[in-house]
């Protein structure tokens, strides 16, 4: 690829199709199945750079190339180089876009929130004070807050009200008609995914299967599992929802 | 660890006076594990000055040695491929579980490159109107050139770019080109992730006036300033890739040769800086991709618990932090909400640790040196920080509290 035309025409090209792969990430709802929300920004200037980056070298002439050829510093992209970058494209279309699930749990820690039965609370003086909210509008990473900092969450949440959405992983190591919902939590892009978790009580547990999203509506039970607490949810009623838009939760 | 940290040194010192590594088996692996990554700089052959005996080192790439490297390559890419496919096979599930996994991969990648794309675009977008609007008297005129001074410069300069991990390589690199001495590019490279106000906000988000705060930002600001140090002794040619270097040179000792071109439009000059902007951004977004696709790669496979259990002690929580912090190649303007995560578990030390190493290395900002570094250098710049923040780590642990 020797014509400074040929390069060009590429590059602009390869610019360009980046920033509409990102547009179609904002279009089809998908984006935040790989950043948090208050990113998004970026995201949309991003789009907007690329493609005017890339509109930059239609313009080009004999003139504006000189002072780079000058300057010693040779950008010509080789076609492995345009493959490479042809890459975040190709998988991303390739591969149906689906929020991290089950299989990510694998090598991840779970955190339920337990507290141990024999110790007095410590003071969690990392978990960011739970904002006030009506116990319904509570989601996973609020409980699991509570659970953290209330002293004796256990006895404290008993018979409290609890509508919650998250996905399904069954683990019967708590019991065989318990399973865990589960959330990530994301503070920047999924590369820092960690994971919330609720033990439910069903009867319907065995309709249920792993990375079904439900929405789950209960109350809670104080419990206790060897030497750790933990309030549990006895559901009333688990209904399937859609993946929602934001899956994940932004502590 | 003491007797590598020693070998290491003395190995970078013989490179430091010589101009030529010390080359071990390692070093070689190295190279040539990570050689046909190299797109523009097909040549492996480190520079040699002319002077100098042609003592240990690899010898031309010939067309053998180039079938052995793809061959190699193949096959650690083989045996990663069969690490994922038995850990799939094995725990249940099988194809739908590895596809899931793939999927996880997928979404990974995907989601550290949408992340970072944006502020590498800034960062491409920088360095394009350096190249086209900053004129080589002003870094003369302004950054000094002795030791001491312009490391500790360096080291400041983020403070007027703030750029985070992503964005700083190219800026770094368009400074070079623009005759930046060798120490201060190196500071601004280490601390810039850190020592800079978008940082310094979240880091006191996440966890206030206290410590952690005032050691990520002073061990940053010392561990630039002494590597950058380090560096002044080296020659440019030795740690550049040559054609970083021929501008590099023109620039730092014929003033006034490579000018911008004053005489051109505005309209004309901006869309030249787009256009270096451009340039700069395919060519970095190679090396970040494959940052990406390692560091997602590691996220699929490495357990997370494994190096959490490495240990609470002073030493190993150090330790156990440090590969997280590289291993997640999370970005440096919201690490310190993850940290926080952990805070209760860990000792302080491994936290700051954490805080210092992570911005400076990852895989994907190691990966992205190699677009203004030789291969060796930038295994120094991976070695250097990590001892130096382990050591930091280990003292603040015995020595201050945990």
């Amino acid at each position: 690829m020797q014509s400074t035309r040929l390069q060009n025409t590429l590059k602009a090209l390869l610019l360009i199709a980046l920033g509409l792969f990102l547009y179609s990430r904002i279009a089809n709802g998908t984006l935040f199945y790989y950043i948090n929300e208050r990113f998004m920004g970026f995201t949309i200037v991003a789009v907007f750079g690329l493609l005017i980056v890339g509109l930059s070298y239609r313009y080009s002439n004999a003139q504006t190339n000189a002072p780079q050829d000058h300057a010693g510093h040779s950008h010509a992209i080789s076609w492995r180089g345009a493959l490479i970058v042809v890459l975040p494209i190709a998988l991303g279309i390739l591969t149906p876009p689906q929020p991290l699930g089950v299989a990510a749990l694998a090598n991840r820690e779970m955190d339920l929130g337990m507290n141990n039965a024999n110790q007095s609370l410590a003071s969690n003086s990392a978990v960011v004070r739970p904002r006030e909210k009506a116990s319904v509008d509570k989601n996973i990473l609020d409980w699991w807050r509570d659970f953290r900092t209330l002293p004796n969450a256990n006895q404290a949440l008993a018979g409290q009200e609890v509508k919650v959405t998250g996905f399904v992983y069954k683990d019967d190591r708590y019991g065989e008609d318990i399973f865990i919902l589960i959330r990530f939590t994301v503070s920047c892009c999924v590369a820092d995914a960690s994971v919330v978790g609720m033990l439910v009580q069903s009867s319907a547990h065995q309709s249920l299967q792993d990375d079904m999203w439900v929405e789950v509506t209960g109350t809670f039970v104080a419990s206790q599992l060897e030497n750790w607490t933990l309030p549990i949810v006895a559901a009333q009623q688990i209904t399937q929802i859609d993946v929602p838009s934001q899956p994940y939760l932004y502590p | 660890m003491v007797v590598e940290g020693c070998c290491l040194c003395y190995r970078f010192w013989h490179f430091c006076k010589t101009g030529v590594s010390y080359q071990s088996g390692f070093f070689v692996f190295f190279r040539q594990s990570f050689a046909y990554f190299m797109i523009t700089n097909k040549s492996t052959e480190p520079y040699l000055p002319e002077d100098l005996p042609r003592v240990a080192v690899a010898t031309p790439a010939s067309s053998a040695s180039r079938i052995l490297r793809w061959l190699l390559t193949i096959g650690i890419l083989v045996l990663v491929l069969a690490a994922i496919l038995s850990n799939g096979l094995t725990s249940g599930g099988g194809r739908i579980f590895l596809a899931q996994r793939f999927q996880t991969f997928v979404t990974i990648f995907l989601g550290i490159f949408i992340e970072a794309a944006p502020f590498l675009l800034v960062g491409s977008v920088v360095s394009g109107a350096i190249a086209v609007f900053v004129n080589q008297d002003f870094i003369d005129r302004y950054l000094p050139r002795r030791a001491l001074p312009a490391a500790l410069a360096g080291a400041a300069l983020g403070l007027f770019f703030p750029v985070c991990e992503c964005g700083v390589v190219p800026v770094t690199r368009r400074l070079y080109e623009k005759g930046l001495p060798m120490s201060v590019g190196i500071a601004f490279l280490l601390a810039a992730p850190v020592v800079n106000p978008v940082v310094l906000i979240s880091t006191y988000a996440a966890f206030g006036w206290g410590p952690v705060l005032w050691g990520r930002v002073g061990f940053s600001f010392l561990v630039a300033t002494v590597i950058g140090l380090i560096f002044h002794l080296a020659q440019p040619r030795a740690v550049l890739l040559p054609q970083v270097n021929v501008a590099h040179d023109e620039a730092y000792h014929h003033h006034g040769h490579a000018e911008p071109a004053t005489q051109s439009g505005l309209g004309t000059r901006f869309q030249q800086a787009l256009m270096t902007a451009g340039d700069d951004f395919l060519d970095m977004a190679r090396y970040l991709i494959l940052g990406s696709l390692l560091a997602a790669a590691m996220q699929t496979i490495v357990p997370q618990a494994a190096l959490l259990a490495i240990g609470q002690g002073p030493v190993l929580s150090v330790l156990g932090m440090q590969a997280l912090a590289f291993v997640l190649s999370v970005c440096s303007t919201v690490d310190a909400f993850l940290a926080l995560a952990f805070s209760s578990a860990f000792t302080t030390g491994s936290i700051i640790s954490f805080l210092t190493f992570g911005p400076m290395v990852d895989i994907k900002s190691s990966l992205m040196f190699l677009g203004i570094f030789q291969r060796r250098v930038v295994l120094y710049l991976i070695v250097l920080p990590f001892l130096l923040t382990l050591l930091i780590g280990i003292f603040w642990n015995l020595n201050i509290g945990v």
